[in-house]
């Protein structure tokens, strides 16, 4: 021992401070559009968002990457200025003013000293309401989407993510491709076509506008009435339509996609899964914290900590309007990757076969449960998770009672979710590496069929 | 808008250890934030990635702590942590709900006093297989992956402190052995060499007092070694050129300079520059080379500071499909020679300041931010109120100062230049579209 009196005791926690999420203010406008306000006191860097239940997943696939490609062009250009006019604008405002869409809804915002939240809020009014879409800069914008691709394959983790998807979804549903689109599509599209995704979707119905900060609810609704209120409802319904999130995953195979010289094995396990509405989210948060999202999960320990495997093993579902991807990932080294992927394999199936311990369980709780507060010091995460609720058509008390609700999950919920939700037999598992160091071992291994992709280069 | 002033206390316990207390209660939150001073800089000829690996190694216990127990014990409590090693610093830190905040300080002192009880050769092992994982993570198995490691053995001459990367070299990471961690560990994870800050919604009578209780028995070391020489000419006094052929689609330059050191009044003016050049869709690179002229697919441009000898300045073009390679770099660096040839204009450089205002304000906003701020602060330049000072400094930079610093920095003579070019096989394909750092625990 190294002789020191260092105290050897655990300290005890203290009394807990009483932490609600805060409150906030709902309302909505003649159009349609929905006002969520949260006062935050002391936070003068004001979180302004306009989230629109409009995104990559609702779009034709013939049209695959119009979506994301037509967000980032809002602040590309409006009728009355262009895209340098608007940057500087709000540069001057110290913000940057940022459009995206995701699979589920589309997104323009800012973050921006509280003093300056109304010229802000009047930049993000006019990028919605009266965006130009300029051919220029469309065309900009495509090449650029179209040389990201590029780079996408180049990159063993984006190539790892692109092969997953494509392996696990069928091909009529648009999770099997990337949500920016493929290039087949991209390469065709037009501003005339980003104008008609925009005109068609982007409609106050479908529509919240989230501003958490040191603000004045009355104050800003009023603003936002000012700006927002004349924004003319299209035809949109206020729910989009079903996405199709059809499984290609019958069975269990591999796709091995081969990279000569690759000193690491990027691995990939998993399938369609679930979407966030629904019934079992608190108990999968729960079990994918002990699977592979602690630090100290499963999956972690055994490939990290005990075998030295990887810089980090992880799991985790993807929860979207339907039914988004589970996965289970890790990069090994070249050398490890069968040993690596059985260990992988192995804890897919003992989280189901076994209940968890009470220490598991307890840990879990108490980290989602402990670290809620922390996730909501500052603004952006509170308006960012309430836009969330929003696009999810969740119940506003949604945040309000989550801590009880994890706080409820039983070590038998923990075990029936895994039961339902990981499938392990019936899993597509990818493989983005150097087959020579380990095409010989797959080969003796049961995983199922097994495809070896060669991507063309050069 | 004004600029909120951060309120802290600032001791030392009679072991040396330096206490930073900011109180803040509008979040039940907690930050616990330690810097040692080493860094890898402070490693020696075949033990580079050292001071990294032994990051590593803080998390596999000590007396009263299990291997990997400390991360487990942080999250059981709510609480979120890491730890960081870079060329002139290692951290480790923990967000904590507030009525943890004894735990995070317990760990922290249990580690830094009793470290040696738990190290043992299996944990060493299992850890330098994990960071081997990370080298070929970050660096080997990624596009571009070597740049850093690559800038910096053009921009430190050989036996410089700066010239190998943080993460060192397989070759060395094999042969480090368990008395290596020993020696490392007795030399500088001492309380004289560290700051131990707390910042959020705790008590700062109550934080001293459980300060003296966790950390007061560690014993302080009286020979601390002196600091490496880290003094260099301004200028690398040549112009550097390395091509690399690597698994990438497309070309990238990247241009680097030694830049003065942290701290310096120059480098606040060449951050500015560096916003101006090419920071975010406002700047003048982007306008130019992504936007009008199409060269480019991206451009960056940013400083790494260190404490001495010389900062970097570094950034990049990727170049566009179709586009030629020397007429992207002739581009960027046409941008560099205006800069240093005319002062930024009034507009362009008040929309610099804002928008570095409000970076600075969503920074500080966080309590682990900011307690990384003040240790930072107080270990390099024995000043934790620069968290206050900073900021005011950027904003009185002048139009002037900018051009300055950016006729002093952006030489021919000072500057390095390190082409990726795709490998014959990975080359886009010719009918491509045309037309126009860190290394972390967790």
């Amino acid at each position: 021992m190294s002789g020191l009196e260092l105290v050897a005791e655990r300290p005890v926690p203290g009394e807990p401070r009483a932490y609600e999420f805060p409150a906030t203010v709902r309302t909505q406008l003649a159009n349609g559009l929905r006002v969520i306000v949260t006062p935050m006191p002391g936070r003068a860097l004001v979180a302004a968002s306009l989230v629109i239940r409009a995104g990559a997943g609702d779009e034709p696939a013939e049209l695959g990457g119009a979506t994301v490609l037509a967000a980032r062009a809002l602040t590309e250009g409006t009728e009355v200025r262009d895209a340098v006019a608007l940057t500087e604008a709000a540069e001057r405002l110290g913000a940057s003013l940022h459009a995206e869409a995701g699979w589920d809804s589309t997104f323009a915002g800012l973050d921006v000293p509280g003093s300056r939240l109304v010229p802000a809020l009047a930049l993000l009014a006019e990028v919605l309401q009266r965006p130009a879409f300029p051919e220029r800069e469309v065309d900009r914008l495509r090449d650029e989407r179209l040389t990201d691709l590029l780079q996408a394959k180049a990159d063993p983790r984006r190539r790892a993510e692109e092969a997953f998807v494509a392996a696990i979804y069928a091909p009529s549903s648009p999770y099997h491709r990337p949500s920016g689109g493929a290039a087949e599509t991209v390469e065709t599209l037009t501003a005339a076509e980003l104008r008609t995704i925009h005109d068609r979707d982007m409609d106050p119905a479908r529509a919240a506008i989230v501003i958490a900060g040191e603000v004045e609810p009355d104050a800003v609704i009023r603003d936002v009435e000012a700006l927002f209120g004349g924004w003319a409802a299209a035809s949109a319904a206020a729910t989009p339509g079903a996405i199709d999130d059809t499984s290609a995953v019958t069975g269990r195979f591999v796709n091995v996609v081969h990279r000569p010289g690759s000193v690491q094995t990027e691995i990939r396990v998993g399938h369609p899964a679930l979407r966030r509405r629904q019934p079992d989210f608190h108990a999968v948060s729960v079990m994918g914290a002990i699977l592979g999202g602690l630090f100290n999960s499963r999956l972690n320990m055994n490939l990290r900590e005990d075998k030295g495997y990887t810089y980090g093993a992880s799991a985790g579902f993807d929860m979207r309007r339907a039914r988004g991807p589970f996965a289970a990932r890790a990069a090994v080294n070249s050398e490890v990757t069968i040993p690596a992927l059985r260990e992988l394999l192995a804890e897919l199936e003992r989280i189901r076969e076994e209940p968890v311990s009470g220490a598991e369980l307890r840990a879990a709780r108490d980290f989602l449960i402990g670290v809620f507060p922390l996730r909501f010091e500052t603004p952006g995460p509170v308006a960012g998770s309430l836009a969330g609720l929003f696009v999810h058509e969740l119940p506003d008390d949604e945040l309000v009672r989550y801590r009880a609700a994890i706080e409820a999950v039983t070590a038998a919920d923990v075990q029936r979710v895994a039961r339902e939700h990981i499938r392990p037999d019936a899993s597509a598992i990818v493989l983005v590496g150097d087959n020579a160091q380990f095409g010989e071992a797959l080969a003796g291994e049961d995983l199922g069929p097994v495809t070896l992709i060669e991507d063309t280069e050069g | 808008m004004p600029v909120p002033v951060v309120e802290f206390t600032d001791e030392r316990l009679p072991n040396g250890l330096r206490l930073i207390v900011a109180e803040d209660h509008l979040a039940p939150v907690v930050a616990v934030n330690v810097w040692y001073n080493v860094g890898s800089k402070n490693e020696v000829p075949g033990k580079t990635g050292f001071a990294h690996l032994f990051e590593h190694v803080m998390f596999q216990g000590s007396a009263h702590v299990g291997k990997a127990e400390h991360m487990a014990l942080i999250q059981a409590a709510g609480g979120t942590l890491n730890g960081t090693t870079w060329l002139d610093r290692t951290n480790y830190y923990e967000t904590m709900p507030s009525h943890q905040l004894e735990l995070a300080l317990f760990l922290e002192a249990d580690r830094m006093g009793s470290l040696l009880d738990a190290l043992s050769q299996e944990n060493l092992d299992n850890q330098r297989e994990v960071v081997k994982n990370e080298k070929r993570w970050s660096y080997d198995n990624r596009p571009y992956g070597t740049w850093n490691e690559k800038l910096l053995g053009h921009l430190y001459p050989e036996a410089h402190p700066y010239h190998h990367p943080t993460i060192g070299s397989m070759a060395d990471l094999d042969a480090a052995s368990v008395d290596d961690v020993s020696a490392f560990f007795r030399t500088w994870y001492a309380p004289n060499n560290a700051v131990l800050s707390v910042v959020g919604d705790c008590d700062r009578a109550q934080v001293r007092a459980w300060a003296d209780k966790y950390f007061g028995p560690i014993p302080a070391n009286d020979a601390l070694p002196p600091p490496p020489d880290l003094s260099l000419p301004a200028l690398i006094g040549e112009e550097r050129r390395e091509t690399v052929e690597d698994r990438v689609p497309l070309p990238r330059v990247y241009v680097a300079f030694r830049a003065p050191v942290f701290g310096d009044r120059r480098l606040d003016a060449l951050d500015l520059a560096s916003q101006i050049l090419a920071g975010g869709k406002g700047s003048r690179m982007h306008r130019r080379l992504v936007r009008e002229e199409r060269l480019a697919q991206d451009v960056a441009m940013f400083t790494l500071p260190f404490i001495g000898g010389a900062s970097i300045n570094v950034g990049w073009v990727t170049v566009r499909p179709g586009v030629d390679i020397a007429t992207a770099e002739a581009a960027y660096l046409a941008e560099l020679e205006r800069l240093a040839a005319e002062r930024p204009t009034a507009d362009e450089l008040e929309r610099a300041k804002a928008l570095t205002e409000a970076d600075e304000l969503g920074a500080l906003a966080r309590v682990e931010e900011r307690a990384d701020r003040l240790s930072m602060y107080a270990t390099l330049f024995d000043d934790p109120a620069m968290v206050n000072t900073l900021l005011p400094r950027y904003l009185s930079v002048t139009a002037d100062q900018i051009r300055d610093a950016a006729r002093e920095v952006f030489r021919a003579d000072n500057r390095v230049v390190l082409t990726y070019l795709p490998a014959a096989a990975d080359a886009a394909p010719d009918d491509a579209p045309r037309d126009a750092s860190d290394e972390e625990a967790a």
